[in-house]
C-alpha cells in the first residue's frame, strides 16, 4: 500500500485514508512536488507490475545491501549516505515521501528507510521520483511497507503524486504491498533512495 | 416497508437462579436477542477499510447491525435471492502471524453471522470494494487476487465449493456483466471481460481495443454499476460507459462532466460517483485541485443528467466539511425521493437527490466505504 504524493489536502479519500479513517482525519499531507516521472514511471510500473516471479533489482540492492550491524538501524545505503538531505524523516513534506502513503516508520520504531523491530520489509514494492530540494536532483525512491505487525496509527501520510488506480498496482496506493513476507498484517511505510534518477525523467521543472 | 426487527425473550431465569429479588409492583423485563426481517432498499453498509462493517437504515438513520470482518475484508457483498452477505477474508491463526486460511465467508441476513465457508487460495489482496463480485445468474461468486501477480477466484455458493483460479496477468478487479462473466480493468488501457460455462469454468475471455491512457488520463477504479454495464469517469472528469453485448465488449462515447466555466474544479475521492437507474442521474464528487489530487475528497456534490450530458445541480457541504464517499439509495415508499449520502467527518450526511436538501446526519458511522445493503 502506498503510493502517493501530493497537495495539501483537506481530507483524502483513498483506499488506505479510509482504511485508517481515524489517524487520516489527523493527518497532514505533503508538498506537491511536481515531476515529469511520469515517462519513466511508466516503463518501470509495467516491469513491476509483471514482477510476481521476478527479483526486484531496485528493492534487492535497498535492503539487501544493507544488513545493519546489531543495534543500528537497516536506514541508509550509500547512495543515501551520500546525499545531502533536508527535512524532517517524521514529516509528510520529506522530500523522500512524494508518493508514499500509509504510517511513516520514522514514527514507530524504524526511520525514513528502516522497518521498526520485528516488522518484515515487504520485497515487492513500487517505485516513485521525488525531487530532493537541497540538490534539486530527482532520485529513484523505494517505498516498502513493514509487515507482520499491528497497524502503527501515527504520521499517518498520503501523497497520491503520480500515483494510478489499483489497475495499475505499482502505482497504485489503493494495494497494500505486504506480498512476500510471512504476514501481510500491515505495520508501516519506509522509503529508501536507489539513486539519481536518469535523466529523462528530471525534464520539467520542479514547482515549490 | 421498513421494517424491522424481531425479539427473542431469553427469559429472567439467570436473574432468578442468582438469587435477584424482584420488588412488588414491578413487571421484570426479560433481556432478548434482536433478528433482523426483511430489509428495506434504503439500508446501507459503511465500511472502515481494516475491519467491521456497520448496516444503517438512510430512513431514519438508525444502526441495524454489525458484520465482525477480519482487518483484511474490504468490502462485502449481499445476495438478496440467498439472503446471505459474502466476505473474502484472510484470516491468521495468531491474528498478525502464524497459520494464513483464506475463505470466503458466509454471513447470514437475519443475525449477520457466519454460517459458512468455504476456502480459497490464499491470494486474496486487502484491494478494493471492486474485488469481489456476484456474477449474473447469482451462482459464481469471484474473488480477485494479487501476490502481486493477478488472478481470480471463482467459488460456487449453490454447491459451497471452491471451483478453480483464473489468471488475470495486467488486469484487476472483478465486475460483474454479461452472462455469468466479469470485467476487469486493465493497465494498459483496456478492459478484459471473462465469462463462465455453467460449471463455472472460463468459457470466453475477449479484451477490448485500449480507449484510455493509464499515463494520461487514467479512469477511475471506482466504476458504478448502471442497467446497462458499467459507468467511468476519468480522472480529468470524462465519463463514458462500456456494456458485455453477446460476449462482446462495447465502449461508449466519452463526454466531459466539466463546462466552460468549471477551471479547476476535478472529481475525486475515495468512492467519487454513484448513480441513480431511474432519473439517469450521475452524482460526482468535486474540489478545486490540481492534477493528482485524484484522492482529494469533495467539497461539492455535482448532478448530471447522462442522457442530457449536462449538469442539473450542484450539492454543497457545510463549510469546511468534505465528503470520501457518494452513494444514491432508493426508498421503498413511491413518494419518497431518492437519498444522496455522503460520508463526512466519520459520519454520513443524508440529503435528498432532487432538493439537495440536508435530511439527516448519522453520526459515527465507522467507516469511509458506502454499500447498498
Amino acid at each position: 500500500m502506498m503510493k502517493a504524493r501530493g497537495s495539501r489536502m483537506p481530507g483524502q479519500g483513498g483506499l488506505l485514508a479510509r482504511m485508517f479513517d481515524a489517524v487520516a482525519r489527523k493527518s497532514t499531507t505533503g508538498l506537491a512536488e511536481r515531476t515529469s516521472r511520469r515517462g519513466f514511471l511508466g516503463r518501470v510500473g509495467v516491469l513491476l507490475a509483471g514482477a510476481g516471479a521476478l527479483p526486484l533489482l531496485p528493492v534487492a540492492r535497498s535492503f539487501g545491501a544493507e544488513a545493519p550491524a546489531e543495534g543500528e538501524t537497516a536506514g541508509d545505503a550509500p547512495a543515501v549516505t551520500a546525499l545531502r538531505e533536508f527535512g524532517d524523516p517524521q514529516s509528510c513534506d520529506y522530500w523522500r515521501y512524494c508518493a508514499l502513503g500509509g504510517s511513516l516508520c520514522a514514527c514507530c520504531g524504524g526511520s525514513a528507510s528502516a522497518c521498526p523491530p520485528g516488522a518484515e520489509p515487504s520485497p515487492i514494492t513500487w517505485v516513485g521520483t521525488c525531487r530532493n530540494p537541497a540538490d534539486g536532483k530527482q532520485y529513484l525512491i523505494s517505498y516498502n511497507d513493514c509487515c507482520g505487525k499491528a497497524f502503527c496509527p501515527r504520521c499517518f501520510c498520503h501523497r497520491t503524486e503520480g500515483a494510478k488506480p489499483v489497475y495499475f498496482p505499482s502505482k497504485s496506493n489503493n494495494v497494500l504491498w505486504c506480498f512476500g513476507v510471512e504476514s501481510n498484517a500491515y505495520h508501516c511505510t519506509v522509503s529508501a533512495v536507489l539513486g539519481e534518477a536518469p535523466d529523462e525523467t528530471a525534464e520539467a521543472p520542479a514547482t515549490e | 416497508m421498513r421494517m424491522l426487527v424481531v425479539r427473542r425473550g431469553i427469559g429472567i431465569a439467570a436473574l432468578l437462579a442468582a438469587g435477584v429479588t424482584i420488588a412488588d409492583g414491578v413487571t421484570p423485563e426479560t433481556v432478548s436477542e434482536t433478528v433482523l426481517g426483511a430489509p428495506a432498499s434504503t439500508w446501507f453498509i459503511a465500511k472502515g477499510g481494516l475491519g467491521a462493517a456497520y448496516v444503517f437504515d438512510a430512513a431514519d438513520g438508525e444502526m441495524r447491525g454489525t458484520l465482525s470482518l477480519t482487518p483484511w475484508t474490504p468490502t462485502v457483498r449481499r445476495h438478496p435471492g440467498r439472503n446471505e452477505i459474502y466476505a473474502a477474508e484472510t484470516h491468521y491463526s495468531r491474528q498478525y502471524g502464524g497459520e494464513r486460511d483464506d475463505v470466503l465467508r458466509i454471513y447470514e441476513h437475519a443475525t449477520l453471522n457466519p454460517v459458512a465457508e468455504i476456502d480459497v487460495p490464499d491470494k486474496i489482496t486487502a484491494l478494493h470494494r471492486h474485488y469481489l463480485a456476484i456474477l449474473s445468474g447469482g451462482r459464481y461468486v469471484t474473488v480477485f487476487n494479487m501476490t502481486p501477480a493477478q488472478s481470480v477466484s471463482v467459488v460456487d455458493v449453490e454447491d459451497r465449493r471452491f471451483v478453480g483460479e483464473i489468471s488475470t496477468p495486467g488486469c484487476a478487479m472483478t465486475l460483474p456483466a454479461g452472462e455469468r462473466g466479469f470485467l476487469m480493468m486493465c493497465g494498459d488501457g483496456t478492459l478484459q471481460w471473462i465469462g463462465l460455462d455453467e460449471a463455472g469454468a472460463e468459457a470466453a475471455r475477449v479484451r477490448s481495443e485500449p480507449f484510455f491512457s493509464v499515463e494520461e488520463d487514467p479512469l477511475f477504479d471506482e466504476p458504478v454499476q448502471t442497467p446497462a454495464g458499467w459507468q467511468f469517469l476519468s480522472f480529468e472528469g470524462l465519463a463514458l460507459e462500456a456494456s458485455v453485448e453477446d460476449g462482446q465488449i462495447a465502449v461508449g462515447d466519452s463526454w466531459s462532466i466539466l463546462g466552460d466555466d468549471d477551471d479547476g474544479w476535478r472529481p475525486g475521492g475515495g468512492q467519487p460517483i454513484t448513480f441513480h437507474a431511474g432519473h439517469d442521474l450521475l452524482v460526482v464528487l468535486m474540489h478545486e485541485g490540481k492534477e493528482d489530487t485524484q484522492d482529494q475528497d469533495g467539497t461539492e456534490a455535482w448532478v448530471f443528467h447522462r442522457e442530457a450530458e449536462r449538469r442539473i445541480g450542484r450539492i454543497k457541504f457545510e463549510e469546511g466539511m468534505t465528503a470520501s464517499s457518494l452513494l444514491v439509495v432508493e426508498s421503498d415508499e413511491p413518494a419518497d425521493e431518492p437519498w444522496l449520502l455522503a460520508a463526512i467527518a466519520g459520519g454520513v450526511r443524508v440529503f435528498g437527490l432532487r432538493t439537495g436538501k440536508r435530511e439527516r446526519i448519522i453520526e459515527s458511522t465507522g467507516g469511509g466505504s458506502l454499500l447498498r445493503y
